[in-house]
Order: structure tokens, then sequence, then C-alpha cells
């Protein structure tokens, strides 16, 4: 049944209006970027908060911007088709990019941002696994300052984040790609195309001058209680050769660092052996990337 | 426009008063009252009674009340009202450019078959307009993509992909006439 | 006489132009002075005896106009089947018991929803929770709760079909194999949320306005509920947002609408949330179909003996005619000398099920289809040649219950075959890619009587007028499969006048003539078409007159309407106006208007239906092995619907049931788990989008029923059944992996493929 609503809504102009908002009000309110998520939240009663604050007129929070260091900073309202769009998300974050391609709805897309597909907290956030291997950091301000978290961190558990009352997720700050890189991301529902998805993998792979694994990175959602990096997996690439059978090896270690659940979605055995099936074919799309140079290019 | 219960100090803010907006839809301003948890689509139906757009979800999963504001399709029923203040909203009765011409979509959707019992029709439009304003010509892969927010349960979908075949192909011509 | 060119032709729906500006008016879309919102507590256990409402709070509530518990009611039990009233069980609210999880048990109306849902919140029942059963196995165990008393044993119906002498052909049978196969329960997902608004008429009577395919039904049922004179319930069904078979009952809401706006003498209205429809709507019937078959070495059929179990839910609803199409469905598309069915229909704690397009034929046709390409397999027989050595003819008879007078099966086949390069596509194996065939047929509307009508079947009226336009008056209604065009063309094609100059009115019980028995069944081109067929002849006959006066005919001409003429037949330029005729004919007649009435009612056509449909569809798939995604690219599809009416409409019949059909093969299942649905929204119950619908191509295989309004057949059911057991096919083609339980998943196929 649905709950009964009750909820002011404040829609500031600017960033430190919308600080005093969350300071003022606190535990009791909520940052509404997109609402697609916490709308429904809302609406089931799963969340009752006095005061949402809207990112909507905050045009600050608004746009990508590319620093001098070459790294991307998405601003926190920046919607999911505005990122998919962004000429330089397309070329260096092709991971990130295929992510908020595939996500949700055109609507959804729309109406939704990178830091509110974070801050639901959902396991299973699209932008998470990219997110996680471009080693990307939340920039979260307060009225009286401001943290960075690394995303790896955000996550404390299913629909729990690392977000204290009074704090707002301004940007998400994307490093520059490591020269000699490339990068994927996969997901699969086993329903239909437009779908939740059912698992996700993100990989980014740096070779060295050698053709070696400079570093690797696999990143996972909705297959573990919080989207997360397959450490083992890594570590038996790094330094290696990356024929087809270690990056079969590999897939299938980050199939064993998941920590998959059955639900109406898909079933745990299910989802651990596609991580293994999506991690080998990223695995090899980001090598072939790396060895195309460039860091990548489209997908 | 913050009503009385934000003001600062409000914090015990229990009941929450109706606000007044000022809501441009279709060209046309209204001014409503609304609780601020009064989804666009809702504002739309019950208090402007343009009823074109429908709630076939209220969970923004089947497409049915889609809208643009200021431009891009989103979806009516998790759109707060409240937030559309400011900004240009067109639903299915606005599509048109005057009421007694359809939309070069509009007549394709009728032409083709795209449309059976017509509950989702309305959005299927629009997400179609919002598709054809970034993608002028869009493959049958945009196409189908581009209405991934949509659910259908009459038509099997390929009538209305190839009414947006067929009104994009004509509006691309009708540009080239006139460029 | 040749067919006039109407007859055929691609067009749009008529009031396509309305749907497309927003201006279509649905249920919920309407709003009323003085309008109340009605909202429906429903039980929270799946089996419970209630034993005490407490409304007291719920009624001082603010805002609150009326709350109503079954002790309010007449506690009649009711239901479609009035011919056999042991099966009609169930109560407008709940009465003692509840019986699944959703049961409606109080409604209330207040000023707004909110209000409406807060005081259904604090309604207070008590109930005593009793043990439950959520399976047939379980419910047919011994010693398994009662569900309704007057069913010790949970058994609601039985039914059983038998000729040609089963055990005997058996055991001639060279090749005899037996497989069980479980369906799902799925949902029809209309996109239109039910709803319902009325308000009170004068002298006590009530209006209502509802999103349903039966008007006449909910008419006639909300009249006995009510405890009214059917006279004083007039229902009126606006726009439709589809139904699907979903919306063919009386339902709580319609009737709490009514029942509350008389008490309160103010417009009350209900709308479902998609929660309610998916969590507690009706849904398709879940089956388990024990198939047995036997054939002779070189692939013909001798026998086949089917076993199905029905999963009821709490109520009966359609239960009957459900567990009837079942083994009717199981003895169509082949000739089966000696045929055997028992199917049993079993009342269990789930959402009860109903009738849901293809009705019976989905689950018979999914068992059939697919046990037939495993004898392929086994016999070393290709499945299409399989298919055209049973197929059924032209004249052949399910004995003592049908007859197919028109039947293209074996040209569908054929046709499928040719189009799809099958015979190469199947011979040259491709990795992962795969092929499959199955057939399907379907009924042009039921005939038989179970509603119990006094009336005819279905009846309309038309008027014509001296400015040359017509009015066609028909209770048949339009859900959104264009009945409403397709009726006009009949009429336009009989009387020789422009589409556009026919006004119609439909789906009103108080104006259009009584009575129809709705939309379902794939009943109405055929059986509305042919009472549309019969009220224009006679209109014809009063204007021929006109003609023969007007130019003293020989008694042997014969009169002709084409063009907005009424001429000569053989003497063309011997004619008038169609108005100026009218406008004579009414002279004639001093005044009296020129109005005619047509029926249409299937006597002497057995137990199923006037006429039968046939198709045949190939399906082509690519399965993604290490992932078991199952990508179909390519649908084939030849139907023979007789000679369709408008061939747009048709083909969208055909793509809508193929997406509801892949649907059934690959995503859909309500996911019920001791009676509560656990994936009640559109995010978790996936219906096909359009990314995922293939590109279909569709060949029409034209028959001439003899019973068909120009020879036309259905087209709105049949397609739904093949596409699961064809790409079934295709997927055992492409993998090597067959599957007997629906949806084949991608966990299913790998499970198949050893790989989980």
């Amino acid at each position: 049944m649905t709950a009964p609503l009750s909820f002011d809504v404040h829609r500031p102009r600017a960033l430190t209006e919308a600080l005093d908002l969350l300071d003022e009000y606190g535990a009791t309110a909520r940052v509404i970027a997109g609402g697609t998520d916490l709308l429904p939240k809302l609406r089931n009663g799963r969340l009752s908060p006095e005061h949402l604050v809207s990112l909507g007129r905050v045009g600050e929070l608004d746009g990508i911007e590319e620093t001098g260091d070459g790294a991307l900073v998405i601003g926190a309202a920046t919607r999911l088709f505005d990122v998919q769009r962004h000429p330089l998300v397309r070329k260096r974050l092709p991971a990130l990019h295929h992510a908020c391609s595939v996500m949700a709805t055109v609507q959804i897309r729309n109406m939704g941002t990178v830091a509110g597909n974070l801050a639901n907290g959902s396991p299973c956030a699209d932008t998470s696994a990219p997110l996680l291997v471009y080693g990307a950091t939340l920039e979260v301000a307060r009225r009286d300052g401001h943290r960075e978290i690394p995303v790896g961190a955000f996550h404390k558990g299913p629909g729990s984040v690392d977000l204290a009352s009074g704090e707002l997720i301004v940007a998400i700050r994307v490093p520059p790609v490591p020269a000699g890189s490339g990068s994927a991301y996969q997901r699969i529902s086993a329903r239909s195309r437009v779908d939740m998805a059912a698992a996700g993998v993100a990989g980014l792979v740096t070779l060295d001058g050698d053709g070696r694994v400079a570093e690797a990175r696999i990143g996972l959602s909705a297959v573990s209680p919080t989207p997360t990096r397959c450490p083992e997996a890594e570590s038996l690439l790094t330094g290696q050769v990356p024929d087809a059978p270690l990056l079969e090896r590999a897939a299938r270690e980050a199939a064993e660092e998941a920590k998959p659940i059955d639900d109406v979605r898909a079933t745990a055995a299910y989802r651990r052996h596609v991580v293994f099936v999506m991690a080998n074919r990223v695995l090899t799309t980001c090598v072939a990337r790396a060895s195309a140079g460039a860091g990548g290019g489209t997908p | 426009m913050r009503g009385k219960a934000s003001e600062p100090g409000g914090q015990k803010t229990l009941p929450v008063a109706k606000r007044v907006l000022e809501l441009t839809v279709n060209g046309d301003r209204y001014e409503v009252a609304v609780e601020p948890w009064t989804s666009l689509a809702q504002v739309l139906r019950d208090e402007l009674r343009l009823t074109g757009t429908k709630v076939g979800c209220n969970e923004g999963d089947c497409g049915a009340c889609t809208v643009l504001v200021d431009g891009r399709s989103v979806s009516s029923c998790l759109y707060l009202a409240v937030e559309a203040e400011g900004r240009d909203v067109t639903t299915i009765e606005g599509l048109a450019e005057t009421p007694d011409t359809l939309h070069p979509l509009q007549e394709a959707f009728i032409e083709h078959g795209g449309l059976q019992c017509g509950f989702c029709t309305g959005g299927m439009l629009m997400s179609s307009a919002f598709l054809l304003s970034h993608t002028p010509e869009p493959d049958e892969g945009e196409i189908r993509r581009g209405l991934s927010g949509n659910l259908c349960r009459c038509t099997g979908y390929n009538k209305i992909v190839e009414s947006v075949d067929a009104a994009a192909k004509r509006l691309a011509a009708d540009e080239g006439g006139t460029a | 006489m040749s067919t006039p060119p109407i007859i055929g032709a691609r067009i749009p729906q008529l009031g396509a132009r309305e749907k497309v500006t927003g201006q279509a008016v649905y249920t919920d879309d309407m709003k009323l002075p003085g309008m109340l919102y009605g909202a429906i507590l429903r039980s929270p256990h799946a089996h419970a005896r209630i034993k005490r409402i407490d409304t007291s709070k719920a009624r001082a509530l603010p805002g609150v106009k009326d709350v109503v518990t079954g002790d309010d009611t007449l506690k009649v039990a009711y239901g479609n089947w009035r011919l056999v009233p042991d099966i009609q069980d169930e109560y407008v609210l709940a009465v003692d018991k509840v019986r699944y999880v959703g049961d409606e048990v109080a409604a209330v109306c207040a000023l707004d929803a909110d209000t409406a849902r807060r005081a259904c919140e604090l309604i207070e029942v008590e109930y005593e929770v009793l043990p439950a059963v959520f399976s047939v196995e379980e419910a047919l165990a011994e010693g398994a709760p009662t569900i309704r008393a007057e069913k010790p044993g949970n058994l609601s119906l039985t039914r059983e079909i038998e000729y040609g002498g089963v055990d005997e052909a058996f055991t001639r049978a060279e090749y005899v194999r037996e497989d069980t196969f479980r369906v799902p329960t799925v949902s029809h997902a209309y996109l239109e949320p039910c709803s319902a608004l009325a308000a009170p008429d004068e002298g006590g009577r009530v209006t209502l306005w509802t999103s349903t395919q039966t008007p006449y039904i909910v008419q006639v049922l909300l009249a006995k509920t009510l405890g009214l004179p059917e006279n004083h319930v007039r229902v009126i069904k606006p726009q439709v947002g589809g139904g699907f078979g979903g919306k063919m009952e009386l339902r709580t809401w319609e009737f709490c609408a009514a029942f509350m706006a008389l008490r309160t003498g103010r417009p009350v209205k209900f709308t479902l949330t998609r929660a309610d429809e998916l969590a507690y709507g009706r849904r398709r019937h879940a089956m388990v179909l024990r198939s047995k078959i036997g054939l002779t070495r070189d692939g013909v059929i001798l026998a086949k003996d089917l076993d199905v179990l029905l999963d009821s839910g709490g109520y009966n609803a359609m239960g009957a005619t459900a567990t009837f199409l079942v083994g009717n469905f199981g003895a169509m598309l082949y000739r089966i000398p000696a045929y055997r069915y028992l199917g049993r229909y079993v009342y269990t704690n789930n959402p009860p099920a109903s009738a849901m397009r293809g009705f019976g034929a989905p689950q018979a046709l999914f068992a059939g289809e697919c046990q037939l390409n495993m004898v392929a397999e086994e016999l070393g027989i290709d499945p299409i040649e399989l298919r055209i050595r049973n197929a059924m003819q032209a004249g052949d008879s399910v004995p003592g219950v049908a007859t197919a007078r028109t039947c293209g099966f074996r040209e569908a086949l054929e046709k499928v075959r040719d189009a799809s390069g099958w015979v190469e596509k199947r011979a040259r194996k491709r990795p992962g890619k795969g092929i499959g065939v199955a057939g399907c047929s379907f009924i042009s509307g039921g005939v038989f009587n179970w509603f119990d009508t006094k009336y005819h079947f279905t009846s309309c009226e038309v008027r014509v007028f001296e400015d040359g336009t017509a009015h066609l008056l028909t209770m048949a209604s339009d859900i959104g499969q264009g009945s409403d065009t397709v009726l006009r063309q009949i009429l336009a094609a009989e009387l020789g006048i422009d589409i556009h100059k026919i006004r119609l009115t439909a789906g009103d019980t108080a104006v259009t003539p009584k009575a129809d028995l709705g939309t379902w069944g794939s009943r109405v081109t055929l059986m509305a078409g042919n009472a549309v067929l019969d009220a224009a002849r006679k209109i014809k006959e009063m204007l021929a007159g006109v003609l023969f006066m007007e130019y003293d005919l020989n008694q042997i001409h014969d009169v002709a309407f084409a063009g907005d003429r009424v001429f000569v037949r053989a003497k063309p330029k011997r004619g008038m106006d169609f108005g100026e005729c009218v406008y004579k004919a009414l002279r004639g007649r001093r005044g009296e208007p020129l109005t005619a009435f047509g029926y249409y009612t299937p006597r002497d056509k057995g137990l199923v239906t006037p006429a039968f449909s046939f198709g045949a569809q190939v399906i082509e798939v690519e399965v993604d092995e290490d992932t078991g995604v199952v990508s179909v690219e390519q649908v084939h599809t030849a139907h023979d619907s007789g000679v369709p009416i408008n061939t747009m409409a048709v083909e969208g019949q055909l793509e809508g049931s193929i997406h509801m059909g892949l649907g059934y093969a690959l995503s859909e299942e309500l996911i019920t788990v001791e009676g509560r649905v656990r994936n009640a929204t559109f995010l978790d119950y996936r219906i096909p989008a359009a990314e995922d619908m293939p590109p279909s191509a569709s060949y029409e295989i034209v028959t001439r029923d003899p019973e068909g309004p120009y020879g036309a057949k259905e087209a709105g059911e049949g397609l739904v059944s093949p596409t699961a057991p064809a790409i079934a096919e295709a997927i055992w083609d492409a993998v090597g992996v067959r599957s007997d339980t629906l949806p084949i998943t991608p966990q299913r196929v790998l499970e198949g493929l050893g790989k989980l």
C-alpha cells in the first residue's frame, strides 16, 4: 500500500544555499536530484524525510568539466543522458559511457544523475563498476567543509552509503586514465534488453611497453552487497602477458570474488557464472583497446 | 518560491502547506496550488485536465506518462511538479504546432498502425519526439533504443518503429526541401 | 459478386486522431462534480477466516464518506458461468473467508484518494489464519485444507473428452512418448490499469463507466449483486487501454463504485495501481500438462492422451472454459483418431487465474507442439514435414466438439517453410543459431452459452439518414484492437457508402441494442460483423424498393450499393445518391425512420466455435552459450484468418500476439511465493521492450470461411500460442537444450547446457 506523503521541497539556486538547507534540516532532509530512485522509496514508505533539497536549480552542479590535470569532473546534477553523450566521456571513459547508455530508460537517464545512482546505495548501480575501475572519487561538501571519498569506500552495504546528514555529493572526479590502458563495461540482464542489471563487470587494463599488464582493475556491480573490486583477479594479471588463458583464469578468479545472492532477477549461481563470462569478455576488450593505444575509444 | 512551511526556523514543519506554482505547459501559463509531493503527472491530469498524459505504473517503468521538460523526455509520474516551475513542459496535447494540425509523428502513427488501444501512444510519441530532437535520422536500432522506456502491450512495437522511421524520413525530406 | 475494395483495406483506426492527440477519454480521465475516490482493503493472508471487522476508526477519519464490507452486501455468489450456478463462487467483498492474498475485504470512499487509502489502513480485521496450499499437487493431496466448503478435496471441476479407442490405439503405436510440461502464471499487463466510475441516476438507478471488455456481462452481474433490475444499471465502456481477457468479469471495484455511489448519492471512482494489477489481478493459468502421444514409425499420429492440472487460485472465475479449451486445443491442428483428455481445475490459495489471450491454447500448444518437435527428432522426420503429414484439413472434425470448415494449416506450414529458408537453415548448422517451428489454431468466438444469455450473442442497430450518413449502434467492445473500425468497414461495404459517413455508438447498455457478450475469444469480427451484415441487408431491402418504384424495374433486377449510390446493378446509370434514396424511402414510410436491427447467434456449430483459424510460425534465434541469453532474430508467420477485413489491423494483432508469446517464452512469470507475487512491478515483471522485439514477416493464407462476414475468421489470439514452442525448438536446434518449462530463462538454458 502506498504511504501517505508529507514533505517540503526546497529549490535553492546556489550550492551554498543548498548546503545551508541541508545543514539546517539535518537528518530530516534528503537531497533530490533526478528523484527516480528517491520517489519510489518515499511512496512505499522506505524513506520519510520532512525536507527535500532539490539540485534542480543549482546550475553550478550541472555539467562536466576537464581540469588542468586531465581529470573529468562530473557535477552532481549532471543528467546521465548528458554524461552518456559527452564527447570526452565517450572518448576516454568508454566503460562509463556504456554504462550510462544501457542503464534504465531514456526518460530515467534524462532525469537521473551519476551522483544519485551512487547515493541510492544500490549494489546494482550501473555506474558504480566503471567508476571503481577509473578510480573516481566523490567530492562531498557540507556547510563548513568538504571531503573526498574514493568510490570504493562509499558503499557500506545495500542501501547504505558513507554520507552524513548535512552532506552533499557535489561532483564525481574521474582522474585521467593511465597511458596505454583500455577499459570496458558489460552488464547482463536475464530477462530483457531493458532491465536492471543482474550483473555488471567493468575492467581497466594498463599495458607496459613490453605488452605486459602494468595494472589491472576489475569492478563488479549487482553481485555483492556493495559494488566491489576483485583484488585477487587483478593481482593474477599484474606483470603478466595477457593471453587468453590468463584472462580466463583471472575472470574465473573474479567470479570467485563475487558474493551474489538469489533474487527475482537471477540466481546467485547464474550471477557468479556470468561474472566469469563477462569478466573474460571485458578483459579481452580492455587488452585489445589498450593495445590499440590511446586509452580506448568508443566501444 | 518557498512556502511558509519552509521558512528557516520551521524545522518541525507539519503540516506542509500547498504552494502556488506557475507552470508553462504547451506554451500556456497556469497557476496551480499543489502539495510539494504532487507529481507532474498528477498536476497535468487532475489540475490542468490534460489527460493525454497517462499513468500506467506510477513508478517510471512504463513510459505512458512521458512528457518533455525543457525539451527532454521525462517520466512525469516520477517528476515532482514543483521541479517543473520555470521550465517548459510539453505534453501530447501540445505536440502538434497548432490544434488543427498534426505533428508528422502523429500522422505517421495513424498511417502505419503505430497504435492500438492508445494508452501508451501519447508517451510513445513524446519519446519519439525527443529521439528525433537529438537524432533526426535514427536507424532502426536507435529507434528501438530510443523507445526503451515505453512499454506497449498491443502492437508488438514494430509498427511503432515503422511509424517513427517514416516520420523521421518525412521530416528530413521537409528539412531538405526548405533548406 | 466481387468483394468491395474496403474489405481487406489498410484503414487506420477511425479514432486514431483522438488517440495520438491525447483526446481519447479513458475511465480514469473522467472526473464528475462531487466525485469521491475509492480504495480497497485486501487480505494480507492467503487463507483465513474473518472473525470481526471494525470500521469505526475509518469512518471517523475526516473526509471519509462511506465504508463497506461484505456484511453490507447481499452476499450473493456470482460469476460469469451463470449456466452452472455451482461454479459461481465469488463475492464482491469477502464473506466469512478470504482465499488469496489480495482478496477484497472492504472498501472506502473519501474526498480524496490519500484519505481513502489511509482509511483502509484504519479498518481493523481480525483473522483466524488457516492453513493454505499453493500448488495443485498440494491442493489435491490427502488431508489438504479445504478452500471452499462445497468442494472438499479442492477439485473445482473436471472435464473429459474421449473418442476413438485410445488404449487400443496406443497398442498399435510403434512409437510412444510421454512428457510433462509446466507453464507459469503470467499477467495480461494491459497498459491501462482497471478503473471504474459510477454515478447515481434518478430513481435509484446507476451509471457505471468502466474499463471493460464486456459491458453487458458487467451490467447483468452488477444488477444481480446490487439487487436491482438489470434495466436500472447502465454500463458504459469508454476507451479501454487493452484487456487481453483480463477485463471480462464483474470486479469488486466496479461493484463498490456503483454500490457506494448509490449509498452516498455522489459519483465514486476507483482506479487500481500497477502493483494491484500484478499482485492481485487476473492472470493466465499455470498448468502442469502430461502428454502421451503414439505414432507409426513414419510419423502418423494414432493416439494422444492429455492430462492437465490447472491452478485455479482461490476462485473459479472462467475456470470451466479454461478446462474445456485446453482439452479442445490439445486435439486441434492434427488428425488425431484417438484422443483422451482429463482436465482438473484445482483450487489453491494463489490469486485467481482466468481468461487471457489464447485462453487454454498457449498452454496446450506449448505442450503439444514441443512434444511433436521431440517426436520429429526421434523419428528423424523434419518437424514441418511431420506436421504436414498429420495436418487437419477443411472438413475435419474433433468428434462431438467442432468442425473446421476452412483450414489453411498445411498452406501456412508450406509458406513459412519456404519464406524462411527453413530447409537450408535447418540443414546447415551454424554455431549458436537455431530455427524452430510451431503451429496454432484458435476459435472465432465461442458458441457455448456459459453466460446463459436469453438474448442474441450479438446485436446491432443501423440507422440511415437522408443526408447520406448512417449510424451504427453496437454493444461490441473495441478495447484497442480496432473493431469499431472493422465493423464500420463491413457496414460501409454493405451499404456502399463512405466509411467516414458512419457514426458509431458502442458499448452503452442503455443505448446499444441488447446484447453482446463482449470482446473475448476473438469473436467480434465474425459475430458482431455478421450482425452488422444482417442489419445492413434489412436496410438495403427497405431501400431497394425505392428503385423498383422509381424505375418500374422488372422483378429480375438486383439493386447495388456502391460509391454512395444506390443503382440497378445491370444498369448502373439508373440510380440515385444513397441519401436521396433514403429520403424517398422515408417519404414512402410517412416519416418512420429507417432503422434495422441485426443479430447473430451461432447455432448448430458444435461446442466450440463457428470457425477455426490456423497458423504456423518459424522463428530464428541466436543463443549465447556462455550467458544463456536468447536473442530472437526473425519471426516468420503465416496465418489463416479467413479473409482479412482490415489487413493493417490483422498485422497489428499478429505482431501483438508475437510480443506476448515472446514474453511467455523467455521472460514473463509472476513469481509467486506462498501466494504473494514477488515481482509486482513492471521493473521486475518484464514484458518485452521495443529492443527485444524481433523483425516479423507475416503472410496471410486466405481462406473464405462460409460463416464469417466476407469470409473473415479470427486474428487476435491464435498467434499468441506458437511463439513459445517455436522458440523452444529453435533453442534446441541452436544448442541442443530442450525446455519443458516456461519461461526459458538464461538460467534454464545454462542448466540445460550443464554449465550451472
